[in-house]
């Protein structure tokens, strides 16, 4: 483990000045959580909010935004969105791209965030497009059901056929924006989409359960109820 | 891709589908969670499997760590049966040799390799054997190794609809004796052998656009072992041997004998270690296997018929992987460096275009055009299309064999009906070779950024080359022929790397891309004329022509190109339109050039300026080292990327390439993921 003495060597150059605002993390959040079960591609849990938490597993109602299981603290660490740029506030033991951090941490695309010496998970910003952000999983962690990643939406995220869309579906001809809106997740496409059967004129709400499908695509979403 | 069944439809009891994987050689698989939480992943069959059934029941209770535990089998309301299986999480072999097209790291290697022996081994001890063992069936969860399909393929020979499995994807992996009907436990072996193979180079050996033509090479082909290592040469012959009397018996042997092979090699071997701990030693070994084991595969495997040019190859070879290279730059540049002093390079010069001339005709008139497949890149990694994967949209139902013929014959003759896929993209029969040629996907900003460094470092390059002239030949006495000099090679460089870069990874005709650069190389030559005037450089030797070329005095038709021993505007502007023009200068800026520095471009280049300042009005040796000091700079100063690192982001649209999937950074693979597009 990097002893926390490291930090007089690398001064927070990576912390901004905002970070008093940080501080005042609220609790609980309000971060709602969904799957997204893509055919053919894969499942993603999408958390919607702006502050994120990341913590072991829990008998409590309330376990972690991002509950993984591993031998973590039940708030081990928050991501946050502050403006236009991501921060890790940790809570416990945290090294951000191999320096341990002990206070607000700038995130940028790219950088492994690494907890409790074991866990480690990526950072990306994966489109210019969007603010939201993806984590991927870099060591065999995982939540207790299989995911692909972790979507940290903020505004809204992009499902189509390239690299630098938050879910890359290769046989998709065409882009679905996911975003929230007043608090109501929206969906829309230049595919002529459905959603549970009925067409999409230019956008349509994202209920729980939704299924939309077009010719070359189906994908599902459902709210976590598993707490409070 | 459409699926027969809806998200959270329960065509089981207590099962609840999620999500659809995808369709494999078998039936849909789809992952569902069952009532308390458990994920599965389901398999739905197709119709009339039902002998194929048999041998999965006879695998119900097996169970090993490497193999994908089946829970159970059911039928549903419509009578259509269901796999119960443990649902695999991590990335499939497919995949990974996807995202690695140049082959995998030798710790990697391993640990696939160890896994797939155990659970093989463990089968063969049942006296079961996998039959369709394939990299589309062997997955990975948690770093454990997991052999998918068992008992599904086990009794396809019995079945005159066996055909049905024997797609494009499956016979890469397909053992000689399977079109005799003979399925011993080397059939295993054999395909496990493919797999190795592939997994070291990154292609299978025997690669065709037909089913019927990769089973013919099966049959009767020798697979080319010389892109690999020579301790490892014996041991895959022995595993892909064509008799299974001759091949090796079993697998654990061949895993024993490739870890003393490797052993042998010198390569430091680490048993298989979670992930999270190996990830630097890793990095180093797959930098070492990538070397050895990729050193240079196509000057091996080219043409090697004909005596001259196997002579020609064997020499370059030699020159390409022997000779190391501080050598080659003290040895050429002596070389050089005594063609200019001697006062040769005239005679030389004179030597090399009557020997180029006879050389053209000879090779006109006297010889086949040697295939060049090697240099003509293509966008797509060889990786076999798999049954099922997204890239056979409609592939059409096979015909059903009739019985009773021989067995060898309807085997090829129903695989070659269905041999004809839509795919619309032409596999590649060669070795994968990414070249400049390759079409690929640059982001703009990493387009952008590319380009501001290379120009930059292009400064450093300029006056690095510039003063090597300097202190190397006596053309530059003055500060201001040093300037005059160093200025318009930079900016020749520049010149040339900006187009070259945003041109590289796309399509383009190669004809108009010369005439921008030669009209580039005209305005090169006028501003190099009004520097010369700036500079005043009237009286210097540098610019003394020492005669009329080809021209009588200093006249090209009625443009005046020499004017009392000095070119004129007009003689820059042709020397450098020509110079732009003839050569393919956005090879030697292209990131995916052969080398960094590629002495054997340099040397062409070089050859070119004597040639035009022979036939042109132009100062001879000025025009001889200008072309090379260019060259120079272009190529040191141009972003480059070595070529195991090289990887593809596919252009849209495509769907040959499985892109990568938003894990993009594997834990192990050392391979940049963004390698390919970087500076």
């Amino acid at each position: 483990m990097i002893p926390p003495a490291v930090d007089k060597f690398f001064p927070k150059q990576r912390a901004t000045a905002d970070v008093s605002e940080c501080r005042e993390l609220k609790w609980p959040m309000s971060t709602d959580r969904y799957m997204l079960w893509i055919d053919g591609v894969g499942a993603w849990q999408l958390c919607v909010g702006s502050q994120f938490l990341i913590g072991g597993p829990t008998l409590e109602d309330k376990s972690a935004d991002i509950c993984l299981m591993a031998n973590l603290s039940r708030r081990h660490a928050s991501l946050l969105r502050k403006g236009e740029d991501w921060f890790i506030h940790p809570h416990s033991s945290t090294v951000v791209s191999g320096r341990a951090v002990t206070g607000p941490t700038l995130l940028r695309t790219g950088d492994e965030i690494c907890l409790a010496e074991r866990v480690r998970l990526g950072f990306r910003i994966p489109s210019v497009l969007a603010g939201s952000a993806l984590i991927d999983f870099e060591s065999p962690h995982r939540p207790a059901h299989s995911v692909n990643g972790i979507i940290l939406m903020t505004d809204s995220i992009l499902l189509g056929s390239r690299k630098d869309h938050h879910v890359c579906c290769p046989d998709w001809p065409d882009l679905v924006v996911i975003y929230s809106q007043d608090g109501v997740l929206r969906c829309r496409s230049k595919a002529s989409l459905t959603i549970n059967g009925m067409r999409v004129r230019d956008s349509a709400v994202l209920s729980d359960g939704a299924i939309v499908s077009s010719d070359d695509l189906r994908f599902r979403i459902e709210r976590l109820k598993d707490r409070q | 891709m459409k699926f027969a069944l809806a998200p959270e439809s329960r065509p089981l009891e207590g099962y609840t589908i999620k999500r659809a994987i995808h369709r494999g050689g078998f039936g849909e698989v789809y992952y569902a969670l069952t009532d308390a939480g458990k994920e599965v992943a389901l398999k739905l069959l197709h119709n009339n499997m039902e002998v194929e059934l048999r041998g999965v029941s006879q695998c119900l209770n097996l169970k090993h760590p490497n193999l994908v535990t089946i829970f159970d089998m059911r039928q549903d309301a419509d009578k259509d049966h269901w796999i119960i299986m443990e649902y695999v999480g991590g990335k499939g072999l497919y995949e990974v040799l996807q995202e690695n097209p140049a082959g995998l790291p030798l710790t990697e290697v391993f640990r696939w390799l160890h896994g797939m022996t155990a659970g093989l081994s463990f089968l063969h001890d049942r006296g079961l054997v996998h039959r369709d063992l394939k990299p589309a069936n062997v997955f990975s969860d948690a770093d454990q190794v997991k052999i998918g399909d068992v008992g599904l393929s086990k009794y396809i020979s019995e079945s005159r609809r066996s055909a049905q499995t024997h797609s494009v994807g499956t016979v890469y992996y397909m053992a000689p004796e399977v079109a005799r009907g003979r399925y011993g436990r080397e059939v295993d072996v054999y395909s496990l052998g493919i797999i190795l193979y592939e997994m070291i180079t990154g292609r299978v050996p025997f690669e065709g656009e037909t089913t019927a033509e990769i089973l013919m090479k099966h049959l009767t082909a020798e697979p080319d072992l010389t892109v690999l290592p020579e301790k490892l040469r014996p041991v895959l012959a022995a595993a892909l041997e064509k008799d299974p009397d001759r091949r090796i018996s079993e697998v654990e042997e061949l895993e024993r004998r490739f870890r003393k092979a490797i052993e042998e090699s010198g390569f430091a071997i680490e048993k298989p270690t979670p992930v999270y701990t190996a990830k630097t030693s890793s990095k180093k070994s797959a930098k070492a296997l990538a070397t050895t084991f990729l050193g240079n595969p196509h000057s091996a495997t080219a043409f090697k018929g004909s005596g001259l040019a196997g002579k020609w190859n064997s020499a370059s070879e030699f020159w390409n992987t022997r000779v190391p290279t501080p050598v080659k730059w003290v040895l050429c540049g002596s070389v050089l460096w005594l063609i200019l002093r001697s006062g040769a390079l005239q005679p030389l010069t004179a030597g090399g275009v009557i020997g180029g001339l006879a050389y053209l005709v000879y090779r006109t008139f006297f010889m086949k055009s040697p295939s060049r497949h090697a240099t003509q890149g293509t966008a797509y990694p060889p990786r076999p299309p798999q049954p099922g994967r997204p890239e056979f949209p409609g592939a059409p139902m096979p015909a059903p064999l009739t019985a009773g013929t021989s067995q060898a014959v309807p085997v090829m003759a129903g695989v070659q009906q269905r041999s004809m896929p839509p795919a619309p993209q032409p596999l590649p029969v060669s070795a994968i070779v990414y070249t400049p040629a390759t079409v690929r996907q640059i982001p703009a900003s990493q387009r952008a950024a590319d380009i501001t460094s290379s120009l930059t470092v292009a400064l450093a390059a300029a006056a690095l080359v510039t003063t090597a002239v300097h202190l190397a030949t006596d053309l530059l006495p003055d500060p201001g022929d040093v300037a005059f000099f160093g200025s318009v090679t930079l900016l020749a460089a520049w010149a040339l790397i900006v187009p070259a870069k945003l041109w590289e990874g796309r399509l383009g005709d190669t004809f108009v891309r010369r005439l921008i650069q030669g009209s580039l190389g005209l305005g090169v030559g006028a501003v190099a004329a009004v520097l010369q005037q700036f500079l005043m450089l009237d009286e210097t030797q540098l610019l003394q022509a020492d005669g009329d070329g080809i021209f009588n005095g200093g006249n090209f038709g009625r443009i005046h190109v020499l004017e009392s021993g000095l070119p004129t505007m007009a003689g820059f502007m042709m020397f450098f339109g020509l110079l732009f023009l003839v050569r393919r200068w956005w090879w030697q800026a292209d990131s995916f050039r052969k080398s960094r520095f590629r002495i054997s471009s340099s040397l062409v280049t070089l050859f070119l300026g004597v040639l035009l300042s022979a036939v042109m009005p132009f100062p001879e040796q000025l025009g001889a080292i200008w072309a090379l000091a260019i060259s120079a700079v272009v190529q040191l100063s141009s972003g480059w990327t070595p070529q195991e690192d090289r990887l593809l982001v596919p252009p849209p649209g495509s769907a040959q390439v499985v892109p990568m999937m938003a894990q993009a950074r594997h834990p192990v693979a050392s391979v940049p993921a963004a390698a390919g597009q970087r500076m």
